[in-house]
C-alpha cells in the first residue's frame, strides 16, 4: 500500500479511480441521536434527492462510509455512536451534524451532554444550524466529497494515529467503559 | 478348497469374535482394544479378498439345506458392511471409552456386524431370516444400552421389527409350500410358474418385513427414538449400513421375484410413492426437530425414501441410482453421525438450541459435518449430487412427473434441516460456557475424515462405485448397463461432467480464496462473535445472542395447515382406540376353564382350515 | 486436443462481461427505481463506483474462515453456473462448458453459493443474519415448488434435460416455451420473481427490519465480493430463464434486450407492491403458481 497515498505527486492510476469511487459513492449510516434526524428523510427522498451524489443510507456500520451523527450527544449515546464508528471500515468519515455537535448548542449547559463532538471521535465536517435544511445537508456532503478528492478528509487515520488521546478523552466522559480494543 | 471355507470361516470368525470381545472384557480388559480391532479388521480383510462369484457352500441342518456364496449383488452390500463396520468400530474405541458393560457393547456390536454379514452372503430364505433375527436381537440390545430412559425407544424398535419378521416369515413359508426347497436359486426357478395374485401377496409380505428395518413411513415409527437411543458408534451403524439391508431385501425381491409382474405393476407405484412420501414427510419433521441425533434420523427415513423410490421404479437409471444413494447414504449418514456424535462426546449435549458456535473448538468435526450437510444436499461437487441427478434424470426420462416434484420439494426443503445442523452445532455466537471445549482424539476423527473424503472422490470419480453397481445389476437381471467414470448421462442422451464442473469449482475457488486472502491482508483482523452490529450496544457475556429457538418459525406458520393432523396424535388417537379395542377382548378372559377348553378347539379348528387352505392338505 | 485459445478467452471474459452487464442493469435499476418515486437518481455507473469503492476499503473484519470464504463460496457457484449457461446461441466464444449444461445440474450448482453464504453468515453470530437466513430458506422452498413444477413440464415436453436442446426447440418467435407452454411459463415466471428476490419477496434482505439480514456483517472486501457475485449471478438467472423460456438470444444485442425487458418485470412487480410476510410469500407460492404448473404438468402428461 501506498504510504504517500495523499501526495498529488506520486498518485497512480489505481489511487485516482479509488478516489474517485470513494469520493462518488458514500454510503451513510445516519445515527438519529437528535432531533436533527427529522432532516433525514427529505435529504433522502425525492424532494433533495441526495442519491443522485451516490449518496445512499445503509443499515450496518460494516457497510457504512460515512457516521452521520445528527444531532445532540447524550453521554449514554456517545459510547454507542463510539462503537459503530469503530465497526465501520476504514476509509471512513464522520459529519456532525447541527450546531449541537459543535458547541452544544441549545444544550450548552446540560450536564449529560457533550459539548464538542470532536475531542471524541474525528469529525471531517461540521454542517452548522438549528436544523440545517436538506440543502446544507447535501452542501456538506459535498464539501465532504471535495476532501475526499483532495485528500484531506483524514480523519480516520487521526483517530488511529492518535488512538490514546481520543481513548483518554472518551473514558473521561463514559465511566463505564467495556468495549472491545480498536483493533486497526 | 481355501475359497469354499472361507464365507463359513468369516461368519465363524465374526460371531465368535463378538464372544471373544466379551471373555476378553471379562478376563483381560487391557487387551480389549486390540482384540475388537483385530477382530473387525480380519473379517472384512476377509470379506474384501472374496471373489465377486464364490462358489455355494452347502450345509445340511435339520433338513433344510442352508447355502452361502457370494455374487455382484451381495459383494457390494458386504463392502458396505466392511467399510462402515471397521470404521465405526475404530470411532467406537475412543467413544466408547471408560463406559460401562464394554463387554456387552462389544459383542452386540460385532455380533451385528456379523449377522449382517451372514444376511448379505446367504443364498436361501431360511439362513437370511436366522441372521435377520441375530440382527434385530443384537441391534435391539444396543438401542436399550442407555438402559432405563430408553425402554420405550426399545419396546417400540422391537414390536416393529417383530411385525416385520413375522411378515418374512409368513412369505418365507407361503413360498416354501410351493417349492419345497428354500434355497434362493430354487425360489427363482419356481416364481415365474406363480400366479399373479400369489406373487403379489408374497412380494406384499416380503416388502412389509423389509420395510419395517429400512423405515418406510408407515413403519417408520421406530426408528427416530431407535436412532436417538443408540450410542452414537452404533447409531452411524445403524442408519447407514443395517438399513440398508432394508435396500437390500428390497432389491432381491423386486428384482428377483417380481421379474414376473410387469414395470408399471399397482405394487411398484405404490411402494414408489409411499418412498415419495416418506422422503418427503420425513424432511418435513426433520425441519421442526431439536435434537441434533433426531434430525438426522428423520433425515435418514427421507433419504430412504428416496432409495425405496429408485428401486421401485425399476428402470435401469433409476436402480443405478438407488444403490448408488444407498452407498453414498452409508457413508454420509454414518459421517454425519459420527460428526454429532463427537460434538455429544465433548459437550454431553445433542440439543440444537443449546449448543452454539463450536467451529474453532472443533474444526474437524465441521469440517465432517459441512461435507456430509453438502452431499446430503445433493449439491455439486460431492457424491450426493451424482445420485440425486441420476434419480431425478430417471424419473423424468420414465415419466413420473409428479413424484419428482414431491421429492424436488423434499430435497429444497432439505436445505431447512441441513441448515440449523450445522448453525446450530457449530456457527452463530461463540459462547463461554463452550470455551473449554477440545477436537476429540484423532481416532474418532480419522475415521469422520476417511468419509468426508469419500465423498468427495465419489463426487469427482462416481465410476468407482458405477463398475460394481453395473455388476450388481447385471446379478438382478438387468442387461449390460453402459457407464463411464466421471461422465453422468440419461436415456435422453443428456450428460454432466463431473471433471469439468470440478475444474471450474475449484479453479474459481482457489483463486477467489487466494484473492480475497491476499487483498488487505495485513489490515484484516479476526474479531469476536460478540463484536457484531447490535445498533452500537455492545454486548455483555452473558447476553444470549443466539437465533436457535423455533429457528424455522415463519415456514412452521406456512407448513401450519398441512401438519394440522400431526402423525403423533393420529398415533394417540390409534391408541386410545386400540384400548377401547383391548377392553373389549377383556371379557374374553372370563376365567371359566370350560370357555377356555372352547377357544383351543375353535383354535385347532381354524388352524387346520387355514393350513389345509394354505398348504393344500386335504383334510 | 488441441489446445483452444478462443475457449479460454471465453472461459475468462464471460464472467467480466457477466458482471458488467449485471452493474449495469442494477444501476439502471436504481435510475429506473428513482424516476419512479420522481427523483433524478444516481448515474448508471453508480454500482461499478460502489464496487470499486468496496474494493478501495483498506480494513476487513471477519469472525472466522466461514465468514471469509462465504463470499469465495458465492462467487464460484456464480461463475460456475455462469460457465455452464449457454449464453448466446451457438456462440463457440461463450459455449464454455455449456454442452453439459444440464438444466437439474443448474438448480443444484445454483444452491452451492447460498449455501456458502448462508454458512457465512452463520458463522458471524448476528442474530439479523441467522433470521435473515431462515426466512430466505423458508421462500426457498415456497419458490421451487412451482419452479421445477414448470422445468420438469417443459423438459418433457422438450424431451431433454440439456439447455442447447431446449433452446433449439423453440426455433423462431412462435416456438417460445412462453406460447408452447402458457401455463408453466406462468408459473416459472412467478417463481422466478422469488428467484430475483425483489419485492414483494424480499423480506430475507429487509433493510430496515433486519439490517439488511445475512450480509450484515461483511464490509470492505467481503461485500466488494458479494456484490461481484451477485452481479454475474443476477445475470446468470436472467439468461437462464431468457434460454428455458423465452428462446435463448443469437446475439449479444438480442440477448441484452430479453434479459432487460426479464428485469424490468421483477423491478417493477417490485416498485409497486409492498414486502409480503414469510409465510404470506410461501403460501402464496404453494397456492396459484403450484396449481398453474401441476395443471402445466398434467396437460404435459396427458399430452404424452
Amino acid at each position: 500500500m501506498n504510504p504517500n497515498i495523499n501526495d498529488k505527486d506520486s498518485r497512480k492510476i489505481v489511487d485516482i479511480i479509488q478516489s474517485y469511487a470513494q469520493k462518488h459513492s458514500l454510503w451513510v449510516l445516519a445515527y438519529g441521536t437528535g432531533c436533527g434526524a427529522i432532516e433525514i428523510p427529505p435529504t433522502m427522498t425525492s424532494r433533495y434527492d441526495a442519491e443522485r451524489f451516490g449518496i445512499t443510507g445503509r443499515p450496518t456500520p460494516r457497510m457504512a462510509d460515512v457516521l452521520l451523527i445528527t444531532g445532540y450527544l447524550a453521554t449514554k449515546t456517545l459510547k454507542r455512536v463510539i462503537r459503530s464508528y469503530e465497526q465501520m471500515q476504514s476509509p471512513k468519515y464522520v459529519i456532525g451534524f447541527g450546531s449541537c455537535t459543535i458547541n452544544g448548542g441549545m444544550y450548552w449547559d446540560s450536564y449529560n451532554t457533550i459539548k464538542s463532538l470532536d475531542h471524541y471521535l474525528p469529525v471531517d465536517v461540521y454542517i452548522n444550524g438549528c436544523m440545517p435544511r436538506p440543502e446544507a445537508v447535501i452542501s456538506g456532503f459535498v464539501k465532504l466529497q471535495e476532501m475526499i478528492s483532495n485528500g484531506t478528509a483524514n480523519g480516520w487515520e487521526k483517530y488511529r494515529d492518535n488512538l490514546d488521546l481520543y481513548r483518554s478523552q472518551q473514558k473521561e466522559v463514559i465511566k463505564n467503559w467495556q468495549m472491545p480494543d480498536y483493533n486497526w | 478348497m481355501e475359497q469354499l471355507l472361507n464365507i463359513p470361516a468369516i461368519l465363524a470368525i465374526a460371531f465368535a469374535g463378538s464372544i471373544l470381545v466379551f471373555v476378553t472384557h471379562l478376563v483381560l480388559p487391557r487387551l480389549r482394544t486390540a482384540v475388537v480391532l483385530l477382530l473387525t479388521l480380519v473379517p472384512a480383510y476377509l470379506v474384501w479378498q472374496l471373489p465377486v462369484d464364490s462358489p455355494m457352500v452347502y450345509f445340511s441342518l435339520g433338513g433344510f439345506d442352508l447355502s452361502w456364496g457370494t455374487n455382484p449383488y451381495s459383494r457390494l452390500f458386504s463392502l458396505l458392511i466392511a467399510g462402515i463396520g471397521v470404521l465405526s468400530t475404530i470411532y467406537s474405541l475412543a467413544f466408547m471409552k471408560n463406559k460401562a458393560r464394554l463387554g456387552f457393547f462389544y459383542l452386540a456390536f460385532l455380533a451385528t456386524i456379523a449377522a449382517m454379514y451372514g444376511i448379505v452372503f446367504s443364498q436361501d430364505l431360511l439362513s437370511l431370516f436366522f441372521f435377520w433375527e441375530i440382527m434385530t436381537w443384537s441391534s435391539f440390545l444396543l438401542v436399550i444400552y442407555y438402559r432405563f430412559e430408553n425402554q420405550q425407544a426399545g419396546i417400540r424398535y422391537f414390536v416393529f421389527s417383530a411385525v416385520g419378521a413375522y411378515a418374512l416369515l409368513t412369505a418365507i413359508v407361503y413360498l416354501y409350500s410351493f417349492t419345497g426347497d428354500l434355497s434362493l436359486a430354487a425360489t427363482f426357478r419356481v416364481i415365474p410358474q406363480l400366479s399373479t395374485t400369489q406373487l403379489s401377496w408374497i412380494t406384499v409380505l416380503f416388502l412389509l418385513g423389509f420395510g419395517v428395518k429400512s423405515a418406510l413411513m408407515p413403519m417408520h415409527v421406530w426408528a427416530p427414538d431407535a436412532y436417538r437411543s443408540a450410542p452414537s458408534p452404533f447409531t452411524a451403524l445403524f442408519s447407514g449400513v443395517l438399513s440398508k439391508m432394508g435396500v437390500f431385501g428390497m432389491g432381491l425381491v423386486l428384482f428377483k421375484f417380481m421379474g414376473g409382474l410387469e414395470p408399471g405393476h399397482i405394487i411398484r407405484e405404490v411402494l414408489a410413492w409411499m418412498g415419495g412420501i416418506t422422503a418427503l414427510l420425513g424432511t418435513f419433521y426433520a425441519v421442526f426437530q431439536t435434537d441434533a441425533k433426531k434430525l438426522l434420523a428423520y433425515s435418514s427415513i427421507a433419504q430412504l425414501g428416496y432409495i425405496i423410490v429408485g428401486l421401485a421404479i425399476g428402470t435401469p437409471m433409476s436402480v443405478m441410482a438407488a444403490i448408488f444413494l444407498a452407498l453414498m447414504h452409508g457413508i454420509f449418514k454414518s459421517m454425519l453421525f459420527m460428526g454429532v456424535g463427537s460434538v455429544f462426546h465433548q459437550t454431553g449435549s445433542l440439543d440444537l438450541n443449546e449448543l452454539t458456535g463450536l467451529i474453532r473448538r472443533m474444526p474437524l468435526s465441521f469440517v465432517t459435518v459441512l461435507m456430509g450437510i453438502i452431499t446430503v444436499a445433493g449439491v455439486p461437487p460431492l457424491g450426493g449430487f451424482v445420485g440425486k441427478w441420476l434419480l431425478y434424470e430417471s424419473l423424468i426420462t420414465s415419466n413420473h412427473y409428479f413424484l419428482v416434484i414431491v421429492l424436488f420439494t423434499s430435497s429444497t426443503a432439505a436445505f431447512l434441516y441441513l441448515y440449523r445442523l450445522i448453525f446450530s452445532i457449530f456457527l452463530g455466537q461463540e459462547e463461554r460456557e463452550f470455551d473449554h471445549i477440545k477436537e476429540v482424539s484423532w481416532v474418532m476423527w480419522v475415521p469422520m475424515l476417511i468419509l468426508a473424503g469419500m465423498t468427495l472422490v465419489t463426487g469427482i470419480l462416481p465410476g468407482i462405485f458405477f463398475g460394481p453397481i453395473a455388476e450388481a445389476m447385471q446379478y438382478l437381471g438387468f442387461p449390460q448397463i453402459d457407464w463411464q467414470m466421471s461422465v453422468l448421462f440419461n436415456p435422453w442422451g443428456n450428460q454432466v461432467d463431473m471433471l469439468s464442473v470440478i475444474t471450474s469449482i475449484a479453479t474459481v475457488f482457489l483463486l477467489g480464496l487466494a484473492f480475497i486472502t491476499w487483498k488487505n491482508f495485513r489490515t484484516t483482523r479476526y474479531v469476536t462473535t460478540k463484536d457484531i452490529h447490535t445498533s452500537g450496544e455492545m454486548p455483555t457475556e452473558n447476553e444470549n445472542l443466539t437465533y436457535a429457538i423455533d429457528f424455522y418459525r415463519p415456514f412452521e406458520r406456512a407448513a401450519a395447515p398441512i401438519f394440522k393432523y400431526k402423525v403423533t396424535r393420529m398415533y394417540a388417537s390409534f391408541a386410545e382406540n386400540a384400548e377401547h379395542l383391548f377392553d373389549l377382548l377383556r371379557h374374553v378372559y372370563t376365567g371359566n376353564a370350560q370357555t377356555y377348553a372352547l377357544y383351543v378347539v375353535i383354535f385347532l379348528v381354524i388352524l387346520i382350515v387355514f393350513s389345509g387352505w394354505i398348504f393344500g392338505i386335504q383334510i | 486436443m488441441s489446445f483452444d485459445w478462443i475457449k479460454l478467452l471465453g472461459f475468462i471474459v464471460t464472467p467480466l462481461i457477466a458482471s458488467a452487464v449485471g452493474f449495469t442493469y442494477m444501476g439502471l435499476s436504481r435510475k429506473i427505481t428513482a424516476r419512479v418515486q420522481n427523483r433524478i437518481g444516481p448515474g448508471i455507473s453508480q454500482s461499478f463506483i460502489d464496487v470499486v469503492k468496496l474494493y478501495s476499503k483498506k480494513t476487513a473484519i471477519n469472525h472466522g474462515l466461514m465468514q471469509h470464504m462465504g463470499p469465495v463460496f458465492a462467487i464460484t457457484a456464480s461463475i460456475t453456473t455462469l460457465l455452464f449457461l449457454p449464453v448466446i446461441k451457438d456462440s463457440i466464444f461463450f459455449a464454455n462448458f455449456s454442452f453439459r449444461g444440464d438444466l437439474i445440474f443448474l438448480i443444484y450448482i445454483m444452491v452451492f453459493g447460498q449455501l456458502g453464504m448462508a454458512l457465512g453468515a452463520g458463522q458471524t453470530g448476528n442474530p439479523n443474519s441467522a433470521i435473515g437466513v431462515s426466512r430466505g430458506l423458508s421462500q426457498m422452498v415456497g419458490f421451487k415448488v412451482p419452479y421445477v413444477m414448470a422445468l420438469v413440464a417443459i423438459m418433457i415436453h422438450a424431451k431433454s434435460t440439456n439447455l442447447q436442446e431446449i433452446i433449439a426447440v423453440q426455433d423462431g418467435f412462435r416456438n417460445w416455451m412462453v406460447f408452447q407452454m402458457p401455463l408453466a411459463s406462468l408459473a416459472g415466471l412467478l417463481a422466478y420473481l422469488g428467484y430475483m428476490g425483489y419485492a414483494p419477496f424480499d423480506v430475507p434482505f429487509a433493510p430496515a427490519e433486519l439490517a439488511s439480514g445475512p450480509p450484515s456483517e461483511f464490509g470492505g472486501k467481503y461485500l466488494a465480493l458479494m456484490m461481484t457475485s451477485r452481479s454475474i449471478f443476477t445475470f446468470a438467472k436472467l439468461v437462464l430463464f431468457v434460454d428455458v423460456f423465452f428462446g435463448g438470444a443469437s446475439n449479444f444485442i438480442e440477448l441484452l434486450i430479453k434479459t432487460f425487458l426479464l428485469y424490468l418485470f421483477a423491478l417493477f412487480v417490485g416498485l409497486v407492491n409492498p414486502r409480503f410476510r414469510t409465510e404470506q410469500s410461501i403460501q402464496f407460492w404453494w397456492k396459484w403458481p403450484t396449481a398453474i404448473g401441476a395443471l402445466a404438468l398434467l396437460l404435459v402428461a396427458w399430452k404424452g
